[in-house]
């Protein structure tokens, strides 16, 4: 129950706000505008996915609301945080905190272990974090405890997409960004990242930015927006997503 | 952090072993020749000291390596010396060296050079007697295996080996000085004299006495032999440094390659520390800890191939003596990693400054 309200409580805040958001790429002399003028609010809590085609912003969308790159115009807020307003190492610090990454190649360090890359990011983000969670009793609760010590070319395609999960949540992120995590994984297995996703969402109140092309992967979301050319088109509410809760 | 450096050197072994086996040939290059040079310093300081004696009388321009000096001195100067109140004793001494051997032959006053020397102990056999008798040390009867009435061919003549000495006094061969002089074509001529001071007096007032009656010679105190000949021993310091500046450069080259190559193959890996909120400093110290790594496995890899060769010199060449103070173990090894540290540091800041973006799209 405690829990429950805990949650609701943290609904109540915009943890991602973008305004006017643009992004020029320039190659050679030529200026490709990525994105053009992007508005969004992204509340605490919330699960959105951000569907379209190849090339429409979506990728330059996730950088920007990580603190990867520096927007060319426009104001990108995280927990309240201009990003365009900071240092590269404050970004970084934000970035350390406030943001955990999944990337469609799992983007795991091939030298470590499932664990030790899952406590690098522990290390890396310091001893802030009050209610630690270890990387064993997360690798526990995502059903991966026999592959502890495997290194990443020793598990599958779905193993360490899960691994990845748990390293970018590990530190309890105020938001998770996913950059096409199905993309790379058989139906089964994007099946089970997406239910972990969920799951995440649901009973731990995670904050969600997903991009994916795949209809039926974004359908799992509980807001849609759907991007063209460097803008958001349609904003859609998925209408069947349970934002409650389920009882644990 | 620590986990992750192991892990990236254990993921590329044979870089990362390559990579010691070069800063440890740097550390084997400055110890050795460090070790050579010092070995010899020390080795004919000593030997020299255990001629006997509290002074030294040479030529105002002669080495201390009596190698490099001629016969000049008349021997009729030990009497001036022995003059000098509180000097017990003196004995003269030439010195030739033999080119085809490379080492040097004393001839000495069998007398007077036992009346200043108190440390040749002869192992077997007796004192040379005449003109074609040479008595010698107990490593050049092992390096050339000779025993007790062996013959020895010096300086074109044939010589009766007539007793083996304990190593460590003067050097490795001995035979009577007027012998030696007429061989030389330096008839009554010596290279140096050896002096022992009269027991209980004030060396250093000898000293001053010695140097006011004897302005004009070298006289040097065989205590600071070997501090003197550090000192004065031509590009001694300067061929050390140069050996040190090569060993730090291959470091620093070796360590700056392979850094390099590294950084360039895991772009990828930077951009997704990035992607974890790993600072610039984070980056920057990750490199340097693994070059850190590097340089002291290689320098220790190099205090054992040093070892390794110390002993396969002192085989081979029981004659060449080799010292590596303690001093210069530690410098080695702080010259190894501070090479490879500077040589890790344009590929560790490089590696921070990426663009975390393209790092996460590198293939």
């Amino acid at each position: 129950m405690n829990r429950t309200i805990e949650i609701a409580k943290k609904r109540d805040h915009e943890v991602v706000v973008t305004r006017d958001l643009q992004m020029v790429y320039r190659v050679g002399k030529v200026e490709v505008p990525a994105l053009r003028g992007v508005d969004l609010t992204v509340r605490s809590g919330e699960f959105v996915a951000v569907m379209g085609p190849s090339g429409c912003g979506k990728s330059t969308l996730l950088h920007l609301l990580g603190g990867l790159q520096k927007a060319t115009a426009g104001e990108v807020f995280i927990d309240g945080v201009e990003l365009g307003g900071v240092s590269d190492a404050e970004r970084t610090e934000i970035r350390r905190k406030k943001i955990g990454f999944v990337f469609q190649r799992y983007n795991l360090l091939p030298s470590l272990s499932a664990e030790a890359n899952i406590d690098l990011a522990r290390r890396i983000h310091g001893n802030g974090y009050m209610e630690e969670t270890s990387a064993r009793e997360m690798l526990g609760l995502l059903g991966l405890e026999d592959k502890l010590h495997h290194k990443p070319y020793e598990l599958s395609g779905g193993e360490q997409q899960r691994v990845a999960i748990a390293r970018a949540v590990v530190n309890r992120p105020a938001i998770l960004l996913a950059d096409e995590p199905t993309g790379n994984l058989d139906t089964e297995n994007s099946r089970m990242v997406l239910q972990m996703m969920q799951d995440l969402n649901r009973r731990y109140g995670q904050t969600i930015v997903m991009i994916s092309h795949d209809s039926e992967a974004a359908a799992t979301a509980g807001r849609l927006l759907e991007m063209r050319d460097g803008r958001i088109l349609n904003r859609v509410d998925n209408l069947f997503y349970a934002v409650e809760p389920k009882r644990v | 952090m620590f986990r992750l450096v192991l892990s990236n050197l254990s993921q590329r072994p044979t870089r990362t072993i390559v990579s010691m086996v070069a800063v440890s040939m740097g550390v084997l290059l400055i110890l050795i020749s460090v070790g050579l040079t010092y070995g010899q310093l020390t080795d004919t300081a000593q030997r020299t000291r255990r001629i006997g004696g509290d002074f030294m009388v040479q030529p105002s321009d002669a080495s201390l390596f009596f190698a490099f000096s001629a016969g000049t001195l008349p021997v009729g100067i030990a009497e001036v010396i022995e003059q000098v109140d509180g000097v017990e004793s003196v004995t003269p001494i030439l010195v030739k060296f033999i080119s085809e051997r490379f080492h040097v032959v004393f001839g000495v006053d069998k007398t007077t050079f036992q009346q200043v020397n108190d440390t040749l102990r002869l192992v077997n056999g007796r004192l040379f007697e005449g003109p074609d008798e040479v008595i010698i040390d107990t490593i050049y009867a092992k390096s050339h295996q000779l025993e007790t009435g062996d013959k020895l061919e010096l300086l074109g003549h044939e010589f009766t080996v007539t007793g083996v000495f304990e190593q460590g006094t003067a050097v490795r061969v001995l035979m009577d000085l007027e012998a030696l002089q007429v061989m030389n074509g330096t008839p009554e001529k010596a290279t140096v004299f050896f002096v022992r001071a009269k027991p209980g007096v004030d060396v250093e007032e000898v000293y001053g006495r010695l140097t006011d009656r004897m302005p004009h010679y070298k006289i040097t105190k065989t205590a600071e032999l070997q501090e003197i000949m550090a000192g004065t021993t031509p590009v001694f310091y300067e061929f050390l440094s140069a050996m040190v500046f090569i060993s730090v450069g291959i470091s620093f080259l070796i360590i700056l390659l392979a850094m390099y190559s590294t950084i360039t193959e895991r772009t990828r890996e930077i951009g997704i520390l990035k992607s974890l909120g790993a600072s610039r400093a984070y980056i920057v110290q990750l490199v340097l800890k693994e070059s850190v790594l590097i340089c002291s496995l290689g320098a220790g890899l190099g205090y054992l191939l040093t070892f390794g060769a110390i002993e396969l010199i002192l085989f081979t060449f029981p004659s060449v003596p080799v010292e590596v103070p303690n001093h210069w173990k530690a410098l080695a090894l702080l010259m190894a990693v501070g090479g490879g540290t500077l040589g890790a540091l344009y590929p560790a800041l490089k590696a921070a400054q990426l663009d975390p973006v393209k790092a996460l799209g590198y293939e």
